[in-house]
């Protein structure tokens, strides 16, 4: 409280004292509303260094532009931030401490009007982040925003897109929120944003037209959630450890048109879930991707039919690709041309090096089919019954289960296109420093350990 | 025996010297050998393969050397300590050294305690060959998980095969003939190695019992506790083992790792306590 009272004085002095404009109006008083009553219809409006309390309403076409982050402070309640007119732009704020109430939708910028670019705010401690509703053609940059230290059911969205056209979101850090969610809103672009710790990294409701490329969504419950929605891109996007108890890094349910494609989907409980996806017959591709020690890389629905899938990299995933509940995949092509996809529990042979297996990839495990139908099971993984069942299953026809979907054409070598180099630089997970050296020390102990014993037996 | 059989001396004495000669009696004998070679070549391979798969695309993401190892571990280690532990009493009584070694003033418990204790030596020097050679490739290779998952993955190694080398001695102490106490470890591993674990595998899809009890049976079959002690150990998260996992990391976070302390530790007391209770008990062979 003290500091902040301290910080208003100074940015009260700190006004008298800065140049003025002759094009701008400058303020440093604690009053923003009074500021924003006088200037004019296209003025910038330049706010110096302080804390000023919310809810700045912004009901004419300015641009807000806070120079050295200014402060707008909620101290817990309502909201900050309300644009009530088109063309505005909010530009280089701290806004923080909204209110708690979920009712009330609190929120940091909540705008209610098109064209609007908010720019380079580091939103925190907020309920909802960036609201926009029926804000078509803004521009969402550079944002940061973090949510309230709450359980998840009581927070709000880092960032919400409601009937706004056209939008682009770039750029974006968004963390400890819910959803960064669209509703309705037709030709997003999400190009190069962060989320990290929320429920959904981007979830869109009925949103046609978007393209998400570029993201990284980590360590969310779910990376992120397409629904009800058609014409979708999702390329070059890295979405890792996304691990909620239903956690995906990708969730497809009654979309068309989509082409999800170049990503690298690590470590999340599922890499990608899809629930009647092509909801309509059309473009329905998984392809180029890399879906890597995910516990199970594709989840699948049976209702899910017409999908192309091929030119992945499938790496140590528990389970590559199954069906959820009972049926099989075979309504979809694992292959595209004579090229499938890289498999590395492919077992087969490349014999006349053209890169393609001369075995299908038709994968049998008989303890998967049974997880399948007992999830409680897996509590036996990594454990001598589980070779033992999957080994009888491949010894005896009988107990053979019909594999759940056939790679004609299984790739020996990583397709084109997916370089390990391409992996390795976005991603690479953190490595433990110094590890190397923990373990030729232990070596050398044990060595030496053993010698020791060695030598105590052999006295007698 | 470098103490005369006139002077009696300390239990812990007597004890250590038994032990002694058991481990260098181990360490001489095949069975040492082939074990020891079998699971160091085993467990090496197991890293280098993971450590080289993956692509090279810095992918080995969820521990998948510690995932081979425990899997390597929960076969050949109990092997081992199961057909030492059988073999020991059970060889001696054969080939008459049993009741020449009682003819000292040594007391039964002794006898047990001493030859438990230096198994476990041998077993020890056994396990920290293989994850000392392990470790040295997770060293040279970066791709691999860290060290210090491989040095958990040991201690709880051992603690395993001190309660199989239990239930070995055990055996080896009701037995008359080797071959009858050797028969009687193999087939008590796979009891433990498979059959357990089938047996709950066909009980969860017939009964469909409830996750507390697949856990609790988990939890009382020592395989399946160092399983589960390794996996989190090494930071894999315990999901991986579905929703009885899921369980453990929501109910049990942090009293895992002291309720599988627990299993173990009644795993590595009971069945060798017994043994010697037993041996103790029966007449002189």
């Amino acid at each position: 409280m003290i500091h902040i009272a301290l910080a208003c004085l100074l940015a009260a002095i700190s006004a008298r004292t800065l140049p003025q404009p002759s094009t701008t109006t400058s303020t440093g008083a604690g009053d923003l509303g009074a500021l924003i009553a006088a200037a004019q219809p296209g003025d910038v409006v330049r706010v110096s260094p302080g804390c000023y309390r919310g809810v700045v309403t912004i009901d004419k076409p300015l641009t807000l532009e806070g120079i050295g982050r200014p402060v707008i402070e909620g101290f817990g309640r309502g909201d900050l931030i309300l644009v009530t007119a088109p063309g505005v732009t909010v530009r280089g704020f701290d806004i923080r401490a909204t209110g708690t109430d979920l009712d009330k939708e609190n929120c940091g910028i909540r705008v209610l009007a098109p064209r609007a670019v908010i720019e380079n705010n580091h939103l925190d401690d907020v309920l909802f982040g960036i609201d926009l509703r029926g804000a078509p053609d803004s521009i969402v940059r550079g944002n940061i925003v973090g949510g309230k230290n709450l359980d998840i059911a009581r927070r709000g969205d880092g960032l919400r897109i409601w009937k706004s056209d056209r939008t682009r979101i770039e750029d974006n850090t968004l963390h400890d929120g819910r959803d960064a969610v669209l509703w309705y809103s037709t030709g997003v672009e999400v190009r190069g944003n962060r989320v990290e710790r929320c429920r959904y990294g981007f979830h869109l409701m009925y949103s046609h037209g978007v393209r998400i490329e570029r993201n990284e969504l980590v360590g969310n419950s779910v990376g992120l959630y397409i629904m009800y929605s058609d014409t979708v891109d999702v390329r070059d996007n890295l979405i890792a450890r996304n691990r909620g108890p239903s956690g995906f890094g990708i969730g497809l349910k009654e979309v068309s048109d989509y082409r999800v494609e170049r990503n690298l989907l690590r470590e999340n409980c599922v890499g990608i879930y899809m629930d009647d996806a092509p909801f309509r017959p059309g473009a329905a591709e998984i392809c180029g991707n890399v879906i890597a020690c995910n516990n199970t890389a594709m989840s699948v629905l049976p209702n899910s039919k017409g999908n192309t899938i091929a030119g992945n990299a499938f790496f140590d995933n528990l389970r590559t690709v199954t069906p959820l509940g009972r049926g099989d995949l075979y309504d979809n092509s694992f292959a595209r041309g004579e090229a499938g996809n890289f498999w590395s529990d492919y077992i087969g042979y490349d014999e006349d090096g053209d890169g393609v297996g001369e075995w299908v990839h038709e994968p049998v495990a008989l303890f998967s089919e049974l997880m399948e139908r007992e999830p409680r099971l897996a509590v036996l993984r990594f454990s001598p019954a589980e070779q033992a069942i999957d080994f009888v299953a491949r010894a005896i026809p009988a107990m053979r289960p019909g594999p759940a979907f056939v790679d004609e054409y299984p790739l020996t070598q990583l397709p084109s296109g997916i370089a390990g180099a391409y992996a390795a630089g976005r991603t690479g997970r953190e490595e433990e420093e110094g590890m190397g050296a923990v373990g030729a020390a232990f070596a050398a102990l044990a060595l030496l350990a053993v010698s020791a014993l060695a030598a105590l037996g052999g006295l007698s | 025996m470098s103490s005369s059989p006139l002077r009696p001396e300390s239990a812990l004495a007597n004890t250590w010297t038994i032990a002694r000669r058991e481990l260098r009696d181990a360490l001489r004998s095949r069975w040492f050998a082939l074990n020891t070679a079998a699971f160091v070549l085993l467990g090496v391979g197991v890293s280098f393969l993971s450590a080289s798969a993956g692509g090279g695309g810095g992918l080995s993401g969820f521990g998948r050397t510690t995932a081979g190892l425990v899997n390597l571990v929960t076969l050949v280690v109990p092997l081992m300590a199961l057909t030492a532990g059988a073999g020991s009493v059970a060889g001696e009584r054969e080939r008459g050294m049993l009741a020449f070694l009682l003819s000292q003033p040594v007391s039964r418990v002794e006898v047990i305690a001493g030859k438990w204790l230096g198994l476990a030596l041998a077993l020890a020097a056994s396990i920290f060959l293989g994850f000392g050679l392990c470790a040295a490739i997770v060293a040279t290779r970066a791709n691999a998980d860290g060290a210090g998952a491989l040095v958990a993955l040991a201690m709880l190694s051992l603690f395993l095969a001190l309660g199989m080398l239990g239930i070995g001695l055990l055996i080896s102490v009701l037995s008359r003939r080797t071959s009858v106490a050797t028969g009687l470890a193999v087939f008590c591993w796979l009891l433990l190695a498979f059959a357990t674990d089938l047996g709950l595998m066909a009980g969860t899809l017939t009964w469909k019992l409830s996750i507390q009890t697949i856990l609790a049976a988990c939890l009382a079959n020592p395989l399946q506790v160092f399983k589960i002690w390794s996996l989190d150990a090494a930071g894999i998260p315990l999901d991986v083992l579905g929703p009885v996992g899921q369980y453990t990391m929501d109910r049990l976070p942090n009293a895992l790792p002291w309720i599988a302390a627990a299993s173990l530790t009644l795993w590595a007391i009971v069945p060798g306590a017994s043994a010697a209770l037993l041996f103790a008990r029966k007449p002189a062979a």
